[in-house]
């Protein structure tokens, strides 16, 4: 008998902690805001045309409960996790959300990644602190934060008003448009495709990438301590251009060569206009090359 | 001791308020546009210098305490850091070193409740901005009046305020939205 219980105990506390299956819905405002919360494993967001939140996937054993629930035009859906975390406790919740495709979010994870796609709502803010955050927006406000997940943000050339930021994370943006402003300590900034009237980025570590258009009137500012600045605007474009590095080196496309800005230190600077200089490009490192072009 | 009291009397006839010859500040605030920087004279650079100092040292301070950093924090022994060097001859003194000691005891508190892995990678990229703050500060202490090493140092400064304050903001805010 003894032997029985012992067996019952061990295959008790052997045994894997089983998700439980989750499988809801709430009518919703068609372009109200769904907030949403999950501590670990995934959360994966798609608009779609109705205006119904749907939220199916897994929660872990050990989690408390899911919060789903509606206040005016707002959707909570928040994986309530034990309030005392002693132990190994399975809280990995794997989120499929649906929502009405004209929705903002809100959306904060501590290591679960975010995926968000066909979502046109005007306010999107994803957080993560280890997360992977990958998003395909259309434009609107846009903010998106990590510690040390990567940030990757495809647009359709929607204008938007962008805000990057990373600690040790990459930044990749890809055909966006508008206003970008994205900053990392070590992690590579990124920037492919779309037209800015205005993009500002600092590193002190990580690399700065600039693949994209300037308006006319434009500002593009790039700032790193470390890391290297690689600038190719893709049409040519009147611009004044501000080019300076301590101990770095500046190159150009541009017939003008860099000069010394002293005789007794380093440092290099290369100013320059192109047509009415209509356009501003300043860039600043201390021990990072400068690579910029236009055209 | 009498020729020592004529001197005191006569000093104290002495206006209190002497008129600079001419006011220096709308040239140097002209100079500080960016289009301009690159024409300032010597001595107009210098003395923006220290105007730009005392200015981004307020402004750097500002930053950090503008939020909901408490008026007054009880500071761990291991972040009380040394006045935040400026070169060879400034620093930034103590309400920024304040402002500074209180992120760090909050950050401290926010990354209690993150991973050893994430810790540590914070840690480590603060440790980089402040290897980076370091560099500049050398860089200065050779050039102590190149204005573009200092603006990079505030900069920079101002980064390491920002990073810590981001980070314990965003983790705060995440733990607290997940109860835990």
């Amino acid at each position: 008998m003894k032997k029985l219980y012992l067996i019952l105990l061990l295959t008790t506390l052997a045994a894997p902690a089983l998700a439980r299956d989750v499988n809801e819905s709430l009518a919703a405002d068609s372009n109200g805001l769904v907030s949403i919360s999950n501590v670990a494993g995934s959360v994966e967001v798609r608009g779609w045309s109705r205006d119904t939140v749907e939220v199916t996937g897994t929660l872990g054993d050990d989690v408390e409960e899911l919060v789903f629930e509606r206040n005016g035009d707002e959707i909570e859906i928040r994986v309530k996790t034990p309030s005392r975390m002693f132990g190994r406790k399975d809280i990995t919740s794997n989120l499929d959300i649906r929502v009405p495709q004209g929705s903002s979010l809100e959306i904060t994870t501590v290591s679960a990644s975010i995926d968000v796609r066909d979502v046109t709502g005007d306010d999107i803010e994803l957080q993560s602190v280890s997360g992977n955050i990958d998003a395909d927006l259309s434009g609107g406000d846009i903010e998106i934060g990590t510690v040390s997940g990567a940030i990757d943000v495809q647009g359709n050339g929607g204008r938007g008003d962008i805000e990057l930021s990373s600690v040790s994370g990459e930044i990749a943006a890809e055909n966006l448009s508008g206003e970008i402003q994205a900053e990392s300590v070590s992690g590579r900034v990124s920037v492919r495709g779309g037209s800015f009237g205005s993009a500002d980025f600092e590193t002190v570590n990580g690399s700065i990438i600039f693949r994209a258009d300037l308006e006319q009137r434009g500002d593009l500012s790039a700032e790193s301590v470390n890391g290297s600045v690689d600038i190719k605007i893709s049409s040519a474009i009147d611009a004044e251009y501000d080019l300076e590095t301590f101990n770095g080196g500046i190159r150009t496309c541009f017939d003008k060569k860099a000069e010394r800005t002293s005789r007794y230190a380093p440092g290099k600077r290369l100013s320059l206009t192109v047509g009415d200089g209509s356009a501003k490009v300043a860039v600043e490192t201390l021990n990072g090359s400068i690579d910029v072009c236009a055209g | 001791m009498n020729n020592q009291d004529d001197i005191m009397r006569d000093a104290a006839r002495l206006s209190q308020r002497i008129q600079p010859e001419r006011d220096l500040w709308p040239d140097i605030e002209q100079s500080l546009e960016p289009q301009r920087r690159r024409n300032w004279t010597p001595m107009l650079a210098q003395a923006a210098s220290v105007v730009l100092l005392v200015a981004a040292s307020s402004a750097v301070t500002y930053f950090a305490v503008r939020d909901d950093t408490p008026a007054s924090i009880a500071v761990q022994p291991e972040y009380v850091f040394d006045q935040a060097a400026f070169g060879a001859n400034h620093n930034l003194g103590p309400g920024f070193t304040d402002a500074r000691s209180g992120l760090a005891s909050k950050l401290d508190t926010q990354l209690e409740k993150l991973s050893p892995e994430q810790r540590a990678d914070v840690e480590e990229n603060l440790m980089m901005i402040r290897n980076a703050i370091d560099q500049i500060n050398a860089e200065l202490a050779e050039d102590p009046d190149n204005a573009y090493l200092q603006t990079l140092l505030l900069k920079t400064y101002r980064e390491e305020l920002a990073v810590m304050r981001k980070v314990s903001d965003l983790t705060q805010n995440v733990m607290s939205r997940n109860d835990i």
